[in-house]
């Protein structure tokens, strides 16, 4: 096809494309490989890779961390958990509710930093200017502070 | 076909059902009383009755929803439909009512907040003698408002400590034990010890059963 008979609208892909129909197909169905596999890539990582590892720290990040876990007060923490609000979803002593359970073992502070900010779900978001990561690293002192529960098998109310 | 099928079902049942016992064991020995371990203690009680649970469990996780064993149309009077507030006490007085001839042994979880908006509603159940175990879901304050009044202030980034005013029954707070001996009914002093709810469930029973309602006053965590 001459380039003079066609519209002058079309694009360079089009008229490449209808000047070359078998090569046209062929990076299509590539592109369309490309793209598919792009989509199981990030779907799988999105899935099956959690976001705690997803968002590892650098060194330098991790030794402030470190020092900020280490001057963390679980007593202010518990103060904070409950004047700040966190209690009325996740419970007393985090053991859950509205919201999961929180503690003991807690999700990474890395974690607990960075979603709050931008929680999924019901939660309203706890922002720098309400929260600071150093009351943060004071309610995740509080939580890894609670007692264990017992186990549902060693309850006789929760076994037939 | 349906043998199978129902031997999946059965299995998918028992399956959530140790997945809820499992969450049910998180905060057991709390004080405040959990919820779970409340609903808990409730069924080992009335499991070998005619029991009907005329609250809707939806403040208290759905607790009873996921450990009890419903099998009669009875057992269970839903929600309010329209998100009314101080429904439920009025609904389980008048569902106790209509128990009453049964012999059904009337249950309700009763939230504090919303047995405030219309706590007359005790009279009626001690003047007309209508068999009814109130156990108290007794946070000490409208818990719904508090958390949305939180997440307001959380949204807005102001304010965040400040839910509690308006919204919480504190300072002093309520002895609903007292209300309802006033009201004349039974009413059980504060349980706020996990190990003590069994004994004062049994005894609130013994007064359901000879005709009369009863309160039990649990002192529960927020949901």
């Amino acid at each position: 096809m001459h380039k003079s008979t066609m519209p002058p609208s079309i694009g360079f892909l089009e008229r490449a494309a209808l000047r070359h129909p078998m090569r046209a197909h062929i990076l299509a169905l590539l592109a369309l490989i490309l793209i598919t596999a792009i989509v199981a890539i990030a779907f799988a990582l999105l899935i099956f890779v959690r976001p705690s590892s997803a968002a590892e720290p650098s060194r330098p990040a991790i030794a402030k961390q470190a020092e900020n876990a280490s001057t963390a007060s679980a007593q202010r923490g518990k103060k904070l958990f409950t004047n700040d609000g966190c209690y009325e979803c996740h419970g007393r002593v985090a053991q859950g509710g509205v919201g999961p359970r929180l503690g003991p073992d807690p999700l990474p502070l890395s974690f607990i930093q960075k979603y709050v900010r931008h929680p999924t779900g019901q939660m309203p978001p706890y922002t720098a200017k309400t929260v600071s990561d150093q009351d943060l690293a004071d309610i995740y002192a509080f939580l890894k502070s609670l007692p264990e529960s017992p186990k549902a098998k060693n309850i006789p109310l929760l076994n037939d | 076909m349906y043998q199978d099928r129902g031997a999946k079902l059965a299995a998918a049942h028992q399956r959530t059902l140790n997945e809820n016992r499992d969450l049910a064991a998180n905060g057991w020995g709390a004080s405040p009383i959990s919820t779970a371990r409340l609903s808990a203690e409730i069924w080992n009680q009335i499991r070998n009755e005619d029991w009907s649970l005329v609250s809707n469990c939806q403040f208290v996780n759905r607790w009873p929803l996921r450990l009890w064993s419903f099998d009669k149309y009875y057992q269970y009077i839903g929600g309010e439909g329209g998100y009314g507030v101080g429904y439920g006490a009025p609904a389980s007085v008048g569902a106790a009512l209509a128990n009453r001839k049964y012999g059904r042994l009337t249950v309700s979880i009763q939230n504090d907040g919303d047995l405030m908006f219309a706590p007359g509603v005790l009279w009626t159940a001690a003047h007309s003698k209508i068999p009814l175990l109130i156990v108290m879901h007794n946070n000490r304050a409208y818990h719904q408002e508090v958390m949305e009044v939180q997440r307001m202030a959380d949204v807005h980034e102001r304010g965040i400590t400040r839910a509690w005013i308006g919204t919480t029954l504190i300072d002093p707070p309520i002895d609903y034990g007292k209300l309802a001996q006033s009201m004349g009914m039974h009413g059980s002093a504060l349980i706020s010890d996990p190990n003590d709810l069994a004994p004062a469930l049994r005894e609130a029973i013994a007064v359901v059963k000879s005709g009369e309602p009863a309160l039990v006053n649990v002192l529960t965590q927020p949901r």
